[in-house]
This record gives C-alpha cells, structure tokens and sequence, in this order.
C-alpha cells in the first residue's frame, strides 16, 4: 500500500521531460553561459585609460578554444541531469577545472590575436564573460570535490594541478599580450618588493596578534569577569574604519617618536611599517581573543573533570586536553585574522606602508583598472591562499592530536 | 609531546618572520639620502628622475617611491624619515595655512615664499623648480572646444554666459574652495549653477577627466591639472588660465638643509635638470606613464639620456 502510494507521489515528477538533478551546477552553467552571451569576453580600448570596448568570446578568441569552451559547457550542462555518482562528480570536477585553464588559454590567446597591428599603447583586458566564466568553472570544481567529501590531500592535488596548469600557461607567455601583464611587465621590478613586503607585513601582524591575543583569551576565560570590558574595547577596535585607524596612528606614533628619539632608529614613527602593523594588530586581536575564549570554553567540562579525575595538573589539563579540544576554532580564528588582514594591508600603502596597495592607490589615481587589478588580484590570490592552507592544516592537524 | 613541537615550530616560524620584518624595514646607514615621491604619476617620474640623477654621483641612496598621498610626505619629511622629495611650491600655501597670499598667483613669488619659510621654520630647502605649473584648470570635450572656438577661461566665461551646455564634473574641494572654481568664477565673471556641476566628493582629475571624455551623466568638463598627461590623450583641452586666477604650483625638489650642507652637489645635478621641464614636456612624460602604461623610471632614464644628463 506505502509503496503504491510512493510510486504515485513520484509519477508527475517521472513525466517531466527532463529532470535537474544537480542545481548548483545547473545554475553555473547558465549563469556563465548567460555572461558569455550577453558580456564581453575582453575589452579592447585605444588606451589604458578609456574604458574598453566589450568584445565577445567567439568574436575575440580563436575557433578552436570557443568550441572547446561550448563544448564543455554542453557537456557538464547534461551532467546535470544524469543521476549523481562518484564517477559523475569525478568527471565534473576534472572537466571544470579544464574549462578553467582553457578559458585562460582562450583569453591570452585572444589578446595576443587583437594585438598584432594595434597601437602600442592599445590594450586588451579581461571582460565581465571571462571572469563569471572562471568563477563558476571554479566554484563547479569546488561543489564537485564538495559532493565526493574527499580528504585534505585531494583537495591540494586539485589545486596543485589547476595552480600549475595556470603557471604552466603564464611562463609560457601565453598571457603576455593582455593589459595586466603590461601592467605587471612594466612594473616588475618592484612587484616583487610589493608582495614580500606585503606577506611581511601580515605575517608580522598576525604573528604579533596572536602572541598577544591568545594569552588575553586564555585569561578571559580564566576570568570572565574581564570578559565584558576586553570585548568592549576590542569590538570598538573592530568598529573603526581602517584608513582612519591608519591615520589616526600618525599623530600619537609621531609624538612618541619625538619624546623618544630613539624609537625613530628602530624603524618606530608615524608613517611606514610601524603604525600599519599596529593597525592590523588592533584588527586582528577580537577574532583571536573571541576564537580562543570561544575554543577554551567549548571543551566539554566532563572531559575536563575526567582528566582531573585520572590525576592531571592543571598545567597539564590546559597543555594535553583544552588546548588540542579547542585547536581547531582556535585555527578557524587564525583563518579569519589572516585573510582579513591580507586585505586591510592593501590600505596600508596610503600611510607609506608600501605592500600591494601601491599598485591599487596609484592604479586609481590615474583611473588605469588594470593597474588597481595588478595590486588586487595577487591580494585575492594570497588570501585565498592562506585560508586554503590553514584549512588543509586544520583538517590534517586534529587526526595526530588525537592520542 | 606533538603540541610542544607545534608550538616550538609556531614560535621559530613567528621570530623568522619578524626578524624579516625588522630586515625589511631596514634602518637606513649612516649617510644615506633617502628619496620619497608621493603616490601619483608626476611623483614618481620625478623622483626617479632625482634617483637616477643622484645615482652615478656615489651617494647612497635608498628609495621611498610612491609613499603616499601629500599629507603623508610631507609628514615623512619634516619627521626626517625622507631626505629629497618633489613638491608644488603652490604647497606653501596649505602648508602655512596663508592662502590669502597674493604671492602664490605668482610663480617666482611663490617659489621665494615658500623657499623663505620652509627654510626658516622646517630647515627645508627648496630647489630651483621646473618653469611649469601644474595647477587645477578645466578641461572640455574637443568637440566643444573646437566648434565654439573655447581655448582659454575667458572664452570659457563667455560660452557660459551666452548660456552655452556646459557640465562639469568636479570634486568638492574644487567646487567648494575659494581659490578653485571660485576664483575662476570671480577673475573671469561667470557662474555655473549647480545644475551644470558634478560633484564628486574626494574624486580626483583621472574620475572627472573620464567621465568628460566618455559623456557620463552629460559630463562634457572636467577639473584638470595644468600637467596631466591624460588630457590629450582622452580627447580633452585645457584651457588657458591667462588672468592667473588659480596658486601657481611649479614642481621641485625639496632637501633637508641637514644632507644639502653635505652634499650641495645635489642642487648643481638637479637645478639644470628641472628647468628643462616644461609644461608641455611634464605632460608628455606623464602622458607616457599614465596613458601608454610605460614604467616610470624608464620614461625618467630616457628623457635624462636624450638631454645628456645621463651618459
């Protein structure tokens, strides 16, 4: 009688010609088909400075990548609707990340084609088609290993392969003719220094945030009644706005650096290194401090009661138990202090700082978009990096904590 | 015990990266002369060009490029963190909050102003400053320009007031302070309303000037400065400030008088140097960075090679 009953219940969906059985992937097909059709694929513009002209995929890049990128489209558009499997999802992650690499392929090869016989100062730059094609080729990589719930190694293979396809593609100039690479050409000397000095400045500061915060959340819930007035300042902190802490450090640094003359041989003033890390390190403490106090006190109390019962000191309570119970929030913590602080380090370049804000402050001085992206993309990259790594770290760490 | 290993690898990894931090910023030895530029195109042309120019004299040099906007230069060297950096002697009048001064109108007055008080109360010197002007000035669509003959701020005057279509786009401050648009408006006696006004507050020339060059919201004026090398290249002329109406802000080099006493030489490398930059030859070179995307110090080098300045 139930199964009669099922069976009817199932019917008006079985007469439907054809069924979704993967939404997500169905809507990043669409989503990036609508954007191929509708958006340019690059931009062609007479100068780095006007706004280009939207050219699109099938008009801008060579026949052969078009039909490849249509045809893998076509194909992970039926994926949708055969009947989920491991092999299925296996199939959608390795065919997205090629549309992926291929849809880079096509966009430097594009441009490298506009070039010939154009003006040198004429540029090609990525258009709306192009990145809504990458994003959602990406995020189709992403939901696949998602739905095979595969370990930290796999996923590090996955990104290790798409990461050196695209490595690949750059040293073999494949993207050379494109605006940001002119970006990055003419300015290569000092990307370098950019990027170290903006890897230096984060890592200080979340080096600095956490020595300084996870004793504070230790000490919060150890008294809680500090609880209130820590939070209160720190979320205060949290409330200001960046480029005002950042200016706002100017004047009391400077100050300090003429009581104290000798702060100023240290490196210690109002304007560079000194006040931008001070920043970041005023950012990062709430999520430190919340992440710890929130971590240590999750420990289940009954855990806590039986290592006490088997005879452990307090020291060894906090060291063996606490801490590895409450390491992976206090990771998560770390994950959200430093990708935040990758970003606020761009601002930094404004109160001379240096770091990859140089290329967006100076890129939108002069309106040049393509500049701006040569700062904010490896931003992007590095905070994308960091959190993948501290959440591969996170996944690998607690199976050897575990005794 | 694997936690004591963790964090003994935490805090080699932690004191690793701070002692690169502490490289990087690297105090700077004994006698180094360190050159700043603020964050924007002209910034940097010219001070690589002092980089490039104070190089092959054996000096030790470190550079503070692109450090930030003018408030913070400034800051860096008063604060004897920068020890040369090229500034508009238009400044002064920000900088000792006298902008009533006539002598700002005046580009040897000014320069005399500003060298008298930097020296006196900043032990500042200014060098000699390039024969330019790179003040704020309007810049309209060539299709405007040159179908109602419009090349200077009085033929300017006149279309506005024989009710010519005129919308500028423009930052607040340059809509708001006296010494911008009102002293246009009052030197060539005209008045724009607010309706042929957009005003982006905090925007900059690269904002307005685009949005004249592509029309956006009717935009067909833009607040320029006298040396920007996008004007031309968006399609935009400026016009003439004749009358004088706007601070005279000429570039030059400004060096604490403590490394001038030691090295006068700068000012007999420098001095012949930015009086070959013209206003024309200003927005050329920064034509040359800001619109055709080349490096700055490239472009420095290569006018310094073509004058033989540099061998």
């Amino acid at each position: 009688m139930t199964s009669r009953l099922a069976l009817a219940a199932r019917r008006p969906a079985r007469s439907l010609p054809i069924t979704i059985r993967n939404q997500v992937l169905f809507t990043l097909v669409i989503g990036a088909s609508l954007a191929v059709l509708v958006a340019g694929f690059v931009g062609y513009a007479p100068n780095r400075l006007v706004s280009g002209r939207p050219i699109a995929l099938w008009a801008a890049a060579d026949p052969l990548s078009t039909a490849g990128i249509l045809a893998l489209g076509a194909i992970l558009l039926t994926a949708c609707l055969m009947t989920p499997s491991r092999t299925l999802h296996y199939v959608v992650a390795v065919l997205a990340a090629a549309l992926l690499l291929l849809a880079l392929a096509a966009a430097g090869h594009a441009a490298s084609i506009l070039t010939i016989g154009a003006k040198p100062a004429s540029r090609i730059s990525l258009g709306a088609a192009f990145w809504t094609l990458i994003a959602c080729a990406a995020l189709a990589v992403v939901d696949a290993l998602q739905r095979l719930a595969v370990g930290p190694a796999a996923r590090v293979l996955a990104v290790a392969v798409i990461a050196s396809g695209a490595v690949v593609l750059a040293t073999s100039g494949t993207f050379d003719a494109l605006s940001i690479a002119r970006e990055y050409d003419s300015r290569h000397q000092v990307f370098a220094d950019a990027l170290l000095r903006h890897v230096t400045l984060v890592a200080a500061s979340v080096g600095a945030a956490v020595a300084i915060g996870f004793p504070l959340g230790v000490a919060v819930v150890r008294n809680p009644h500090l609880q209130g007035p820590v939070f209160a300042i720190l979320n205060t902190l949290q409330t200001i706005p960046s480029i005002a802490l950042f200016g706002l450090l100017i004047v009391p640094l400077s100050l300090l650096t003429t009581v104290v003359p000798q702060l100023a041989v240290l490196g210690i003033a109002g304007i560079g290194v000194a006040p931008a890390i001070i920043a970041l390190v005023l950012y990062a403490l709430l999520p430190v401090v919340r992440n710890t106090s929130a971590g240590l006190t999750g420990v289940d109390s009954a855990i806590v009661e039986a290592a006490r019962g088997m005879g452990l000191t307090r020291r060894q309570i906090f060291w063996q138990v606490e801490l590895p119970l409450a390491f992976p929030v206090l990771l998560a913590g770390l994950r959200i202090v430093s990708v935040q602080a990758i970003g606020l380090a761009v601002v930094a370049a404004l109160i001379g700082a240096g770091g990859l804000g140089t290329f967006v402050f100076e890129g939108l001085g002069q309106y040049a978009v393509d500049l701006v992206l040569l700062g904010a993309l490896p931003a992007i990259v590095l905070a994308l990096a960091a959190d993948f790594m501290l959440q591969i770290l996170a996944a690998v760490l607690p199976s050897r904590l575990a005794p | 015990m694997p936690l004591f290993l963790i964090y003994s690898i935490g805090a080699v990894v932690a004191l690793f990266f701070s002692a690169l931090s502490l490289a990087t910023v690297a105090w700077p030895a004994e006698d180094t002369i360190v050159v700043g530029s603020k964050i924007d195109t002209e910034g940097s042309l010219l001070g690589n060009m002092i980089l490039a120019l104070l190089e092959p004299r054996g000096l030790t040099l470190e550079s503070k490029l692109q450090l930030g906007p003018t408030n913070i230069v400034r800051a860096a060297i008063l604060a004897g963190q920068i020890d040369i950096y090229p500034e508009y002697t238009g400044n002064g009048a920000l900088f000792f909050h006298i902008e009533e001064n006539p002598a700002w109108k005046d580009w040897a007055a000014g320069d005399a102003k500003v060298t008298a008080l930097d020296r006196e109360y900043n032990g500042l010197v200014w060098l000699a400053p390039a024969p330019a002007n790179n003040t704020w000035t309007i810049a309209v669509r060539k299709d405007v320009a040159e179908s109602h003959r419009i090349t200077s701020m009085d033929d300017f005057a006149k279309y506005v007031a024989n009710g010519g279509r005129i919308k500028l786009a423009a930052s607040a401050e340059f809509v708001e302070s006296p010494a911008a648009l009102p002293a246009f408006e009052t030197t060539y006696g005209f008045r724009l309303s607010d309706e042929q006004l957009l005003t982006l507050s905090g925007g900059n020339t690269a904002a307005t000037l685009r949005a004249a060059a592509e029309g956006m919201s009717n935009v067909n004026a833009a607040m320029a400065y006298g040396t920007d090398g996008a004007v031309a290249a968006l399609g935009l002329v400026a016009l003439k400030d004749d009358k004088g109406a706007q601070i005279v802000y000429a570039p030059a080099p400004v060096v604490r008088e403590a490394v001038f006493q030691r090295h006068r030489e700068i000012a007999t490398v420098l001095d012949p140097v930015f009086a070959t930059l013209t206003l024309e030859t200003l927005q050329g070179l920064n034509a040359e960075i800001a619109v055709d995307g080349q490096d700055a110090r490239a472009v420095a080098v290569s006018y310094l090679k073509s004058r033989h300045f540099l061998p």
